[in-house]
């Protein structure tokens, strides 16, 4: 039976993630081309369509990096191809080279970007707001604010893409790529076969002669989606009222949770914008002038804001526009807080704030996991290098190291940046430098860092924490590895390999659950100058349970001589172990049988799984 | 949307105590109503231990709940349910679990949990209808310590505050669970009935 997600069932409604739903809405519009990095919020994405790509009828990869996903999805759609690309926004700074490009030469088989932003942080570095990118690349941008939005914009999205041949941004947020709801499918038609590439270098070569009229192409390309977004289904006004609202993304669901909640449904006006660049100026100008005050409600940029004061100015409407002034410019809004914006501006009494005290409690922050590779990683470069070191760290799990007692992360930027900005803090700083990145974010950039560093001399020792899985997203697979969920790596890569042919002569290998032989590598290579590199290579133990169907056959128990030093707890805080009675403690249960807690003190010992 | 009542529900737990799958077959329970449901997950890095905080709103556009603004509580794990407090509106309905799953700073020694008196305390300051159950020995007595997350949302249909009782979350269960499953989350649904009346 075909997965209800590809099965041509018109009329049926599923509980559908947001993810999920932009999923089904690209198999309505008869996707063929699926291209993506992983990161979260946007993983599921991905994931679904690996997972469905045995009885698929689209091309699927995980391409190395954004830049990478990027250039393959342009390929795809210059050859006819309807097809989407995925990543979380720090992603599209990756790929931002071709992203500006592409929207100069278009894109014949249709295309989307789905571009997963996170206000608050959820999971990223920082908050980033990629509805800029689509002015900057000019690029039409669809906001869903539901599961059933998220599947028809995904949906309307790519075959509006295919009839303007531009380049589409669907932008969501984490709240929308993570909620759930109820999806009412269509029906999704065998897409069939590409077009095929048709020769035409003067629309698909950009030198500067050629550009030049793909700049203004570009421009008339939006002028004709601006009428588009005129006539948008998805951009609607509803509700009267002096007090005009104009929201867009998921900041439509806590206005329309908010009027209704305080019973202003009907003494207020909404201008809903799903569709919100290129902006419908003649419904916003219409709008602007029913209203005598207008309260813009936009998560993190003021953009919309921003534009409607320009569109105002311009044809000299003069009324009061609020947005960043009376709503954070960062994070997320929710309803509560968008209600009493709301209440003030119609002069009703706002809600009180909440009075629960709360007293302190124990934080609970996340940890490496039990039985991690990367804490024995950690617990050898601290044995070795201590507080004397500059560690540089990268984008994964492993930046977890950060917390003590590890605390093997002093500084962080990008993915890909441990090498190249720890060879630059190198030549300026006295102290060693160890940099530390995963086997997945070594193939995404960590090889142009290792080049660069080799090229120039940088005097680093990187260390290449190989789990054999980008673990961090959710276990998926990148070009080191050797098994996956659906099958073979049929080409794997050796990092060894790579880091030898890109010139580096020091290379160590090491089991870091053998702590003797990783701290002796280490020491090693503390005493070397340049670029050398430390491979500490164990699977991950959630992906070595779930993919090589491997579980130690033992675990650590301590036993009745421990002394409460408790210098296993103090050392590797490892999730596993715990005091009891003044003695240390081991939770079978969580025990991954890593056995690295059995080379810190001689009081804990391995016995035999569920003995 | 606006002629059904709105319910807004709060879960929260720690990763992997399956937090996320109970949220998912209590969303799919009122979709099964007829209900227009949404829900929401943030989830991270919950895999390694952190705090999974999850909601289902029956009626409501939004996902997310803010701050006082949560109508039911659920806390898989009692000082989970303490931190989110503040999301409950004042006279809510808190159902709480008695079991603590101590974060690694108390493992260690570090820092201190409040007593579950402590949590009775606060909880009782901010609501009078509460229910304090032990999940995680509900859902071992029924043959899964995840169950007992199934034997807390039970005792959610049982109470009364949703538009449906519990038969409807065990249809949900016996059409959506792996058949192997199944039976011990049926159990694990009696059992938080039945310690709801207790």
């Amino acid at each position: 039976m075909a997965n209800p997600l590809l099965a041509d069932t018109p009329g049926e409604i599923h509980l559908l993630l947001g993810n999920e739903a932009i999923v089904r809405g690209a198999v309505e519009a008869g996707i063929q081309v699926v291209t993506c990095y992983p990161g979260t919020p946007s993983s599921e994405v991905p994931d679904t369509f690996y997972r469905l790509s045995p009885e698929g009828k689209y091309y699927f990869e995980y391409s190395v990096n954004e830049k990478v996903a990027m250039e393959v999805a342009s390929g795809a759609t210059v050859s006819g191809a309807m097809t989407l690309c995925t990543m979380k926004h720090v992603g599209v700074n990756v790929a931002a080279d071709p992203l500006l490009t592409l929207c100069y030469v278009g894109a014949p088989g249709g295309l989307i970007l789905l571009s997963a932003d996170d206000p608050g942080c959820h999971s990223s570095q920082n908050e980033q707001d990629n509805r800029i990118y689509a002015r900057l690349a000019g690029m039409p941008v669809l906001e869903p604010a539901s599961a059933q939005e998220a599947k028809n914009m995904a949906r309307d999205g790519l075959l509006l893409s295919k009839k303007h041949g531009a380049p589409l941004l669907l932008r969501t947020t984490t709240r929308v790529n993570h909620l759930r709801g109820p999806v009412e499918f269509g029906p999704a038609p065998d897409p069939g076969k590409p077009e095929g590439f048709k020769r035409n270098p003067s629309k698909f070569v950009p030198i500067p002669a050629f550009a030049r009229p793909m700049h203004l192409a570009l421009m008339e390309r939006m002028e004709a989606l601006r009428e588009e977004a005129e006539q948008s289904p998805y951009n609607t006004v509803s509700g009267q009222g002096d007090l005009g609202i104009v929201c867009s993304g998921i900041s439509r669901a806590y206005v329309a949770d908010a009027l209704d909640n305080a019973g202003l449904a009907a003494k207020v006006s909404v201008l809903n914008l799903g569709f919100s660049n290129p902006l419908p100026e003649r419904l916003c100008l219409d709008f602007l002038k029913s209203a005598s005050k207008v309260l813009v409600v936009e998560e993190l940029e003021p953009v919309v804001e921003n534009e409607l004061r320009v569109l105002a100015q311009k044809n000299g409407v003069e009324i009061e526009i609020l947005g960043k002034d009376t709503l954070p410019r960062y994070g997320e809004f929710n309803v509560t807080m968008v209600e009493n914006a709301i209440r003030e501006l119609v002069g009703e009494e706002v809600l009180p704030a909440c009075d629960c005290e709360m007293p302190e409690l124990p934080t609970r922050p996340p940890n490496l996991c039990a039985g991690c590779p990367h804490r024995g990683t950690y617990y050898a470069a601290r044995k070795v290098f201590g507080d004397d070191a500059l560690y540089s760290s990268d984008i994964g799990c492993y930046t977890l190291g950060l917390l003590p007692p590890l605390k093997t992360a002093d500084f962080l930027i990008c993915m890909g940046s441990s090498i190249s900005a720890g060879g630059g803090a190198s030549k300026v700083n006295d102290k060693p430098v160890v940099a530390f990145i995963g086997d997945s974010t070594f193939f995404h950039s960590g090889l142009t860092g290792i080049a660069n560093a080799v090229f120039n001399s940088h005097d680093v020792l990187v260390v290449v924490l190989d789990n054999r899985t980008t673990a961090m997203t959710g276990h998926q697979p990148h070009p080191g590895v050797d098994k996956t969920v659906i099958g073979e790596n049929d080409h794997p890569l050796d990092i060894e390999s790579a880091v030898r042919g890109l010139g580096v002569t020091e290379i160590r290998n090491v089991n870091p659950f053998n702590q003797k032989k990783t701290v002796a590598a280490f020491e090693e290579l503390k005493e070397m100058k340049g670029v050398r590199v430390l491979i500490a290579k164990e699977p991950c133990p959630l992906y070595a349970r779930r993919v090589y169907k491997k579980v130690s056959p033992q675990v650590a128990y301590v036993a009745d001589t421990c002394n409460g030093r408790f210098e296993c707890l103090d050392h590797l805080a490892c999730p596993a172990m715990y005091k009891e009675g003044g003695k240390a403690a081991v939770n079978p249960i969580l025990c991954n049988g890593c056995m690295l807690c059995l080379q810190v003190c001689g009081h804990i010992k391995a016995k035999k799984r569920g003995s | 949307m606006s002629d059904t009542k709105k319910v807004r529900i709060f879960m929260t737990g720690v990763g992997g105590q399956g937090t996320l799958t109970a949220t998912t077959l209590l969303a799919k329970t009122a979709l099964s109503q007829g209900l227009p449901v949404t829900s929401g997950e943030i989830h991270g890095m919950a895999q390694r231990g952190g705090v999974v905080e999850s909601t289902v709103l029956i009626g409501c556009a939004s996902p997310k709940i803010g701050t006082g603004e949560a109508d039911i509580l659920v806390g898989f794990e009692p000082m989970e349910t303490m931190r989110a407090l503040p999301y409950l509106k004042p006279g809510g309905l808190v159902l709480s679990s008695t079991e603590f799953l101590p974060p690694l700073s108390v493992a260690m020694g570090q820092q201190e949990c409040p007593t579950i008196d402590d949590i009775r305390k606060a909880v009782s300051a901010c609501t009078d209808k509460v229910y304090f159950m032990a999940s995680q020995s509900i859902g071992l007595k029924a043959g899964a310590v995840q169950a007992g997350n199934i034997a807390m949302l039970a005792a959610l249909c049982a109470a009364g505050e949703l538009p449906f009782g519990p038969e409807a979350l065990a249809e949900t269960i016996k059409a959506n669970l792996p058949e192997k499953i199944q039976a011990v989350n049926l159990k694990a649904l009696e059992l938080g009935v039945k310690a709801l009346e207790a």
